[in-house]
């Protein structure tokens, strides 16, 4: 098998997607902290906004959250472009494997929860894996998590529960309608309710775990800074000022709440979207239905 | 600069992180499962490819070994067939010559045989002629006086026949 | 008076975020029982360990949905209602 060393071009082009890749987190920082001002202390706070685009309805608030969301979009396009860049089928580069890797492991996700139906889902399912797992890992670079501001975790909440609602109007309105009367009429209220519980819960499921791991981190830092103060704050200049207790110990907290909690939760949100939107899809009924018409023609 | 409350909910942000997810799904179908599936797909069809070729070598490979199997035992027997002849004829001629050398050796023996009995003969007659001689040396000087020469001579020659005949 | 008014909904407050994470009992008890079962599982049948852990893990993140409510609900009363409180007492004063 012909091996052909990788040209300059070609070397070029993959140094360009790195660049391109880190540059969005570069650029949110530095937005950051051109922008941001220095706060007295440490408070607990929403995402800053940068600026308010004035739109109908309401008005659009340019939050950290918009932009870093957009940057880390930015960023995992890149990525991806990086990862599928001279991809050949001779050819084994270790991101060729690692992408193979991660296509087969989501499709195997994908194929095991919700079945051979919905294997169109798959690029979904890896989008918002990526979107919500890169989104909280980006406080690791000392970004404002997007995931930790509400309104991004209920548009994609929105949109699965969208999914859901299409799934469901798949067999017609009135069986859609009929599936609130169930098990009797008089369970409408409830189940209305349960229905729009599914996107709250998902939403607030997200955002609490990566907020509440964000205010702990806040509170910790603040006590930290509080004992340092108490221990060393006799000694002279900047000394008496430094937290040294600040160092070190908020990163063992870090790997839970930044490095494992996001991962997990990116994890457990797409698998309940599976969840809600296979379950959601009355498969037999639409199966009946659709040989019927079959039958029908 | 100001920031928005811990929880403030925003109808526009909501709708623009929608629409980011919705781009990524595209962004990730686009560019990262369809290279990928083409990649497999590709992989697939040239795995099928040298499979279907080591499939057909083998065929091939199978079918000469059982032509090169038939060759071989064909040789076999060709072999062998020339060692059997070469066999007999080897015995062939050994057999000629174990008969010519009998043959010689026969003829050796009777020569050898008819030399002996010429040398006896030979040997023989000088006998009996030194005898003759003897004897009538000795008979000559025995009757020396009694009996002419001739008398004696003719009686022991018969003598001698006689002897000759009985030898 | 107004002082004094202040005061007690501030009190209210943070009193009403101390209650609202009790509910933090509630995936406390459900997550330990899930976990023990979970290792009584994986004692029975050490080969299928993966699969518990996973379900588990699942689990858990769902039964502590609970739990978050209550801390959002927590993080709402001493983070913003003080504020819009405030302005509705203010704004009754006149």
């Amino acid at each position: 098998m012909q091996y052909k060393k990788a040209g300059t071009e070609f070397k070029l082009v993959d140094a360009m997607l790195v660049i391109m890749m880190i540059v969005p987190i570069v650029l949110a920082i530095l937005m950051k902290v051109l922008f941001i001002p220095v706060g007295e202390g440490i408070e607990i706070t929403g995402a800053h906004v940068y600026t308010v685009l004035n739109m109908p309805v309401s008005d659009l608030p340019i939050s950290e959250a918009q932009v870093n969301s957009l940057a880390v979009l930015i960023s995992i396009l890149f990525l991806c472009l990086y990862m599928t860049h001279g991809i050949r089928a001779h050819v084994y580069t270790k991101r060729a494997v690692l992408a193979e890797w991660a296509v087969e492991k989501i499709e195997g996700l994908v194929k095991e929860n919700m079945g051979d139906y919905f294997m169109g889902f798959a690029p979904f399912i890896g989008a918002i894996l990526l979107l919500s797992a890169f989104s909280s890992l980006s406080s690791l670079v000392g970004l404002f998590a997007p995931t930790s501001d509400l309104n991004v975790v209920a548009g994609w909440a929105i949109l699965v529960f969208i999914l859901i609602t299409y799934y469901k109007l798949k067999c017609g309105p009135w069986y859609y309608i009929k599936g609130f009367m169930e098990p009797i009429p008089l369970m409408l209220p409830m189940n209305i309710i349960g229905e729009i519980a599914t996107p709250v819960s998902m939403t607030l499921r997200h955002y609490g775990n990566i907020l509440s791991g964000t205010v702990i981190s806040i509170l910790l830092a603040s006590a930290l800074q509080a004992a340092s103060n108490l221990v060393f704050g006799n000694l002279p200049g900047i000394l008496g000022s430094f937290p040294f207790f600040r160092v070190g110990i908020p990163a063992v907290l870090s790997i839970y709440f930044d490095l494992f909690s996001g991962c997990l939760q990116a994890f457990i949100f797409s698998m309940l979207t599976m969840l809600y939107v296979s379950t959601s899809f009355p498969m037999e009924e639409y199966m009946r239905r659709k040989s019927l018409k079959e039958k029908n023609n | 600069m100001q920031s928005l409350d811990i929880i403030s909910i925003n109808i526009w942000q909501i709708v623009v992180s929608l629409l980011n997810l919705v781009i990524l799904f595209f962004i990730v179908k686009k560019v990262l499962f369809e290279p990928v599936k083409k990649m497999i797909a590709e992989r697939e069809a040239m795995a099928q490819s040298i499979i279907t070729e080591a499939n057909e070598t083998l065929d091939q490979a199978k079918e000469q070994k059982t032509l090169y199997d038939t060759k071989i035992a064909a040789a076999h027997d060709e072999a062998d067939a020339i060692i059997k002849k070469a066999v007999a004829r080897a015995d062939h001629r050994s057999d000629v010559i174990i008969e010519n050398a009998q043959e010689k050796a026969d003829g050796i023996l009777r020569q050898a045989k008819i030399d002996a009995e010429l040398e006896q003969k030979k040997a023989e007659e000088g006998i009996r002629r030194e005898i003759v001689d003897l004897s009538s040396v000795l008979t000559k000087k025995m009757l020396k006086r009694e009996i002419n020469e001739a008398d004696h001579r003719e009686m022991i020659d018969e003598f001698l026949q006689d002897i000759g005949e009985i030898s | 008076m107004l002082e004094i008014a202040i005061g007690i909904m501030l009190c209210g407050c943070a009193l009403g975020a101390g209650i609202a994470m009790i509910a933090g009992i509630g995936p406390g008890i459900g997550e330990g029982n899930a976990v023990a079962k979970a290792c009584e599982a994986i004692g029975r049948q050490p080969e299928s360990k993966s699969a518990v852990t996973s379900t588990l893990i699942m689990g858990c993140a769902l039964a502590e949905t609970t739990g978050l409510y209550a801390l959002v609900i927590a993080l709402l009363l001493i983070l913003l209602a003080p504020g819009r409180f405030v302005d509705v007492l203010m704004n009754a004063v006149g």
